[in-house]
This record gives C-alpha cells, sequence and structure tokens, in this order.
C-alpha cells in the first residue's frame, strides 16, 4: 500500500502541498483530482523523490521508499519524455534496465508489450518517426515494462485519441486486476467516474475530499430530478416556476433540488400535467462534486 | 540496483547513441582523413621543394663554379650557368629573373633584392676557394695537400646531454595541452548539449525516477568522456602510423615519462570540466542558452590554455602559481614537470588538490544538476539551482 503522509512543500511563498494525505491499496484503481496547480504533480513526484518535501513522508508497504523499491515503481510523468532519436526496442529494453531488469529479461518484456500494442514492426524505428499518438504509447510501455507493483501516472488521458483512452483504460484496469496500486491524475472527470471507484480531491496542496465516488456523489446536498411526461415547454414551465429548472424541453425536464425535497408531491405535479413515462431523482456527478468542493 | 550498475547502464547508452549516429560516424572519418590529409600534403610538396638556382657568367669565370656551387648547396637547391656576351645582357637577365646572381670575370658579384643570401654567400665562398686552389696550383702546391692544410680545426661539440632535451619534452607537453583543451572545448560541448537534451524533452523525469542525480552526471560524463579519448586515441594511432610509414616520426628523447604526465593530467583535467559542464548544462532549459550557461568555463579554460601558451619558453611565476589550481593545473603542470621545474612537493600538492575538487565537484553538480533537471523555464542561477535540491 501506498501511503502519502501529511506532505508539505512550500517554493518561496508558493504553498504547493499543505499537509497532503492519501492511502492507495494494492489492487486500487484510485483518481487523483484537484484543479490546476493543486499539488498533483508535485505529490506523484515527492514519490520518486524527485522533490523532496518539507515535511511529511511517503511509505510503500509501512516503510520509507528506498531507492531499489522504488526501482519497482511505474512512472508516466505529465510531460513525456523519451529519447526522440533512440530506436524503440533499445529505448524499452534500456527503461526495462534502469529499473532494475536483467538485460535479456528486459529484451524480452519489450518485445511482448510491442506485440500488444500492436507496434512490432517499428521496434527499429527512431521514436520521433512515430505518431503521436504511438509515441504515448510506447512511453506507457516504459513506465509498465517491468510489471511495477505501483504505478503513478501524471494525465495519462490527456492528448490520447479515443481509441487511445480505451486502450489506456484497459491497461490500467489490467494492472489493478492484477494485483497493483494504481494512482492517476486527470481532468477528465466523467471518465474518472466511470473507471475508479475511489477517488481523491485536492486543492491548494491539501486533501478536501476522498472516497468511493458514489459515496461522494450522495454526500452532496444537490439533486437531480429528471422527468419525461407527455406535456410542452410552456406547460412544464408554468407549472415548475417555482423550482430551480436546469433545461427543459417539449416532454421533459430537469431540476435541481435539495436532497431533502420530498418528491410524492414533484410526482403529483407532473402527473397532473400527463402520462410520466420517467421520474429519476439522482446525485450530482463527479464534475458537480469537484466543482462543489473546490469552490469553481 | 547498485550505483555502478546505473552509471555504467547510463554510460553506456550514452556511448552506443553516439557511435550508432551518422554524425558522429562523418565527423570522426573527415577528422581522420583530415589529420592523414595535413602529414601527407607537405611531403608531397616537399619533394619538389629544392631551389633552381641560375649563375649568370660574363667573360672567362674559373671552370668548375656551377659544379662546385651545386655540390655546397646540397639537396637545397639545383645550381646551373647561363653565359652572356657581356655585363650589360647579364643584368637584364637578373632583371627578368632568368638567373638569379651574376659573376663577372672582372672581379665582380653582381645581386638585386631577389638574391637569396645563401646562394650569394656560397658563390662568394666557392670562389674564393676555387681562387685559393688556383694560386695553390700556380705556386706548385699540390691540390691533397692544400686539403691536409685546411683540415684539423675545430669540432663541434654539445654540452647538453641527449637525455636532458628540455625544450623538446616542453614542446611535446604542451602538444599535450592542446590536445586536452581541443578535447574538453569539443566533447565538454557534447556534455553540454547532451544535458539540455534530456531536460528539454523532459526524459529526465523518467530517468531520474529509477536513478540518483549524481549517477547519471556520473555515467553521461563516462560514457562521453570514454567516447571521446577512444576518438582522440584514433586520430592519434592513425597519425602515429602514418608518420611512422614515412619515416617522419621524431619522438622526443624521454617521452615516455612526459607522455604518462601528460596522461595523468589528461585524465584528470577532462573529468574536472566536463563534471562542471555537465552542471552547467543542467541549468538552462534550452539550447541557445548553452553557451551562456558554459561561459565562465569556457573563460577559465582559455586562461589556462593562455599561461600555458606563454609559458613554454620556461618557468614563470604565474605558471607556477596557475600549475597548483585545479581548474589551471591540468593544462600547466605538464609543461613544468616536462621542463623539469616542478618540486615533488607541488606536484603531489597539485595532484591532491586536482583530485578532491573533482570528488567535491561530482557532489556538488550531482546537487545542482538535481535541483536544476527538473526546473523548466528560465535559466537558473547556479547558487538557486543548489538551493532547489537542497531544500
Amino acid at each position: 500500500m501506498l501511503e502519502i503522509d501529511r506532505l508539505s512543500k512550500r517554493y518561496g511563498d508558493v504553498v504547493a502541498l499543505d499537509g497532503c494525505s492519501f492511502r492507495v491499496a494494492r489492487g486500487q484503481l484510485l483518481g487523483f483530482l484537484g484543479p490546476n496547480g493543486s499539488g498533483k504533480t508535485t505529490t506523484m513526484r515527492s514519490v520518486f523523490s524527485l522533490v523532496r518535501p518539507d515535511s511529511g513522508e511517503v511509505r510503500w508497504n509501512n516503510e520509507r521508499i528506498s531507492a531499489s523499491t522504488r526501482l519497482g515503481f511505474g512512472y508516466m510523468p505529465e510531460q513525456r519524455g523519451l529519447y526522440p532519436r533512440m530506436k524503440v526496442a533499445s529505448q524499452l529494453a534500456y527503461f526495462g534496465q534502469l529499473h532494475g531488469m536483467a538485460k535479456d529479461q528486459a529484451v524480452a518484456a519489450t518485445t511482448e508489450w510491442l506485440e500488444r500494442l500492436g507496434l512490432r514492426d517499428r521496434a527499429d524505428s527512431r521514436l520521433e518517426e512515430l505518431s503521436h499518438g504511438n509515441q504515448q504509447r510506447i512511453q506507457l510501455a516504459a513506465a509498465l515494462l517491468h510489471n511495477p507493483e505501483l504505478l503513478v501516472l501524471d494525465e495519462p488521458f490527456s492528448g490520447l485519441d479515443p481509441i487511445g483512452v480505451q486502450d489506456m483504460i484497459e491497461i490500467l484496469v489490467e494492472r489493478a486486476e492484477a494485483g497493483a496500486a494504481v494512482v492517476f491524475s486527470s481532468h477528465q472527470l466523467d471518465l474518472v467516474e466511470d473507471l475508479c471507484e475511489d477517488v481523491v480531491i485536492i486543492a491548494s496542496g491539501k486533501v478536501v475530499l476522498a472516497g468511493p465516488v458514489r459515496a461522494l456523489r450522495s454526500r452532496s446536498h444537490h439533486r437531480y430530478l429528471e422527468i419525461e411526461v407527455a406535456a410542452p415547454v410552456s406547460g412544464l414551465d408554468r407549472e415548475f416556476a417555482d423550482l430551480e429548472v436546469v433545461t427543459i424541453t417539449d416532454g421533459r425536464i430537469t431540476l435541481r433540488l435539495d436532497d431533502d425535497t420530498p418528491l410524492e408531491p414533484l410526482i403529483r405535479r407532473a402527473s397532473a400535467l400527463g402520462k410520466v413515462q420517467e421520474f429519476s431523482f439522482t446525485p450530482p456527478n463527479l464534475s458537480e462534486v469537484f466543482r462543489e468542493v473546490v469552490g469553481q | 540496483m547498485n550505483a555502478w550498475k546505473a552509471i555504467r547502464l547510463v554510460a553506456a547508452r550514452d556511448f552506443w547513441e553516439r557511435v550508432a549516429s551518422r554524425a558522429f560516424q562523418l565527423s570522426t572519418g573527415l577528422t581522420v582523413l583530415l589529420v592523414v590529409g595535413f602529414i601527407l600534403v607537405p611531403t608531397f610538396i616537399d619533394t619538389d621543394s629544392a631551389e633552381d638556382w641560375s649563375i649568370g657568367v660574363v667573360g672567362e669565370v674559373p671552370s668548375g663554379l656551377a659544379g662546385t656551387v651545386d655540390a655546397a648547396a646540397g639537396d637545397a637547391a639545383r645550381v646551373d650557368a647561363i653565359s652572356y656576351p657581356s655585363r650589360v645582357d647579364a643584368e637584364a637577365g637578373l632583371e627578368s629573373g632568368e638567373v638569379d646572381i651574376i659573376v663577372d670575370a672582372g672581379g665582380k658579384i653582381v645581386v638585386d633584392n631577389s638574391t637569396d643570401q645563401q646562394l650569394t654567400t656560397l658563390v662568394a665562398t666557392v670562389l674564393a676557394s676555387l681562387d685559393i686552389s688556383q694560386q695553390a696550383a700556380d705556386l706548385g702546391v699540390d691540390a691533397s695537400a692544400l686539403t691536409e692544410l685546411f683540415a684539423g680545426g675545430f669540432e663541434v661539440e654539445s654540452i647538453s646531454g641527449e637525455a636532458d632535451n628540455r625544450d623538446g619534452d616542453r614542446a611535446f607537453a604542451f602538444f599535450a595541452t592542446i590536445v586536452l583543451f581541443m578535447s574538453i572545448i569539443t566533447y565538454g560541448s557534447w556534455i553540454l548539449i547532451g544535458v539540455i537534451e534530456e531536460k528539454t524533452n523532459r526524459v529526465v523525469e523518467v530517468v531520474l525516477g529509477t536513478v540518483r542525480p549524481h549517477q547519471l552526471l556520473t555515467g553521461k560524463v563516462l560514457g562521453i568522456g570514454i567516447l571521446g579519448v577512444a576518438q582522440v586515441l584514433l586520430i592519434g594511432v592513425v597519425a602515429i602510423i602514418v608518420l611512422s610509414l614515412q619515416d617522419a616520426l621524431e619522438i622526443p628523447e624521454a617521452a615516455g615519462k612526459v607522455l604518462l604526465w601528460a596522461f595523468v593530467w589528461y585524465v584528470l583535467g577532462f573529468a574536472f570540466y566536463a563534471v562542471a559542464y555537465a552542471a552547467a548544462g543542467s541549468l538552462v532549459s534550452r539550447q541557445e542558452e548553452a553557451q551562456n550557461a558554459a561561459f565562465p568555463l569556457t573563460l577559465m579554460l582559455m586562461a589556462a590554455y593562455f599561461v600555458a601558451s606563454f609559458s613554454i619558453a620556461g618557468e614563470n611565476p604565474v605558471l607556477r602559481i596557475a600549475s597548483l589550481l585545479p581548474m589551471f593545473a591540468p593544462m600547466t603542470m605538464p609543461l613544468r614537470i616536462a621542463g623539469g621545474d616542478a618540486l615533488v612537493w607541488e606536484i603531489a600538492l597539485s595532484l591532491a588538490l586536482m583530485v578532491v575538487t573533482t570528488y567535491g565537484l561530482v557532489r556538488l553538480a550531482g546537487r545542482v544538476y538535481a535541483g536544476g533537471l527538473l526546473q523548466s523555464g528560465s535559466r537558473l542561477k547556479w547558487r538557486e539551482a543548489f538551493r532547489a535540491s537542497e531544500s
């Protein structure tokens, strides 16, 4: 288990981290969310000792992370980087060896990953000759080659096309199922909502919300009521003028309500307009929860 | 993974990636060709470099004049004679360059501005000796007796032992200094560019997730350094082979000791500057800023080179002080050792300072490296980078 324990870090007058704490268990796929500049990258870099926090600690299996433990981790930084003129296969094998693999092991794993990514025929191409999407795939392979027990990815979905996103999702889910602890940051909250059971949200270097996505959503004091009823816009508009209307079309209206609003009177009011076909009362999505807690 | 394995991996990558690059292969090939060319071309020209001298003759001059001058000039010139009916015709010939000197039987040697001083001396001497021979013969003195008469005299003897060839050794040491200077300028900038490249394409963040900054730095310096030394050796070996094929190789006496010291200082000097260049590279994010970052180093290097080049004639106080300071010692101490001027304690002190400073620089540069590498954007000051890694 990865434990981020009360990390604090200042750069001059700028507070990057202010007592940030959370955990990622093996087999868990954790979404790490926060607005720009909230400290996500600084936190991730701390895991790899690229940033030395002013106070606090990062632990793996209850121990401070040593250099040799760290070799068993995989890291995909936000700003991607590989050697542009190095050949794809020798580049991957190099990163495998940097992570402590023996040379033949690294070469075998490289072949395996290139096969899986459908890039086997590009083994002897220079990285810069690959398309942007394929370079991203190689970058991911460089983080995965040594079969890491902890995988840290900074904005892994940014810049990917829909197929690339799908491939990435598959691989992350597969790694977590294979028992790795996986944590990634993202601004694509709909995607995170679909992919992760758990999220951590930080703002100004502090964790402001953490837990299962479902629980975080239902903790919100707002609910959305969606009603499908055979009635024109004018009828709907008149009937629900006293409530906060989000969207309205012929036969369909969405209302934003407090979570303790009684529903029975609303069903009656809708039924009075016509035949009710749908009546759903749902908590806000992750995106809105995020905006609520980071105050934007 | 232990530190040495990490360093070796980094070094091997930097070495082989460069060896495999077309640019490196081309530049090595071209340099070898240039060196071979520089050695061979002058000898082709040299084979035909003997002067052609013509002596204009007016009237009855002693027979065998041209032949004797030719013999006396040896390999330096081929000499022939052209006869003119009058002095005026001969002078016209001298002006037009048809002949280089005129011998007038009336007792004059006529020259102009273009006449070689050596030719004038030769002609005058030959004429005088021919005259003496003639007069001796007239007096009935036999030619062999005359030779005996002139023999004896003095022999030239050098009091410098052959093993005491200080000037030759100094010249050799200075040559080594030039090689070191060129190596640092060339491979130092490779290191500088290599470091900045890793920073600009951001690969350094992935690499530093696995190896420590000072390991990355040491590996890089070793990889490029070994490649540099290999390239210098290749060029040197080719030069020696070509030179010895044409029997033109002159190795200064006692070169063994001077060579050994030159090598020791080459390695130390290269290590010192290479590490410093790597640290300088970690301070900037763009290739355009590379030369700015390296400017203080280049300045130091130039200063050391100038002290060395002004001291090739021998010991002086500036040289003596410079040879003790780590940034100058690699380019100045070999000169003093070759000249026999360095005291044992001075060599020992200078070596000790050099080794300690280089080690300190690796640690310091490792920190500057760690602080500098993850910063992008504007150029860092040395002190800022140092602090960034500290906190």
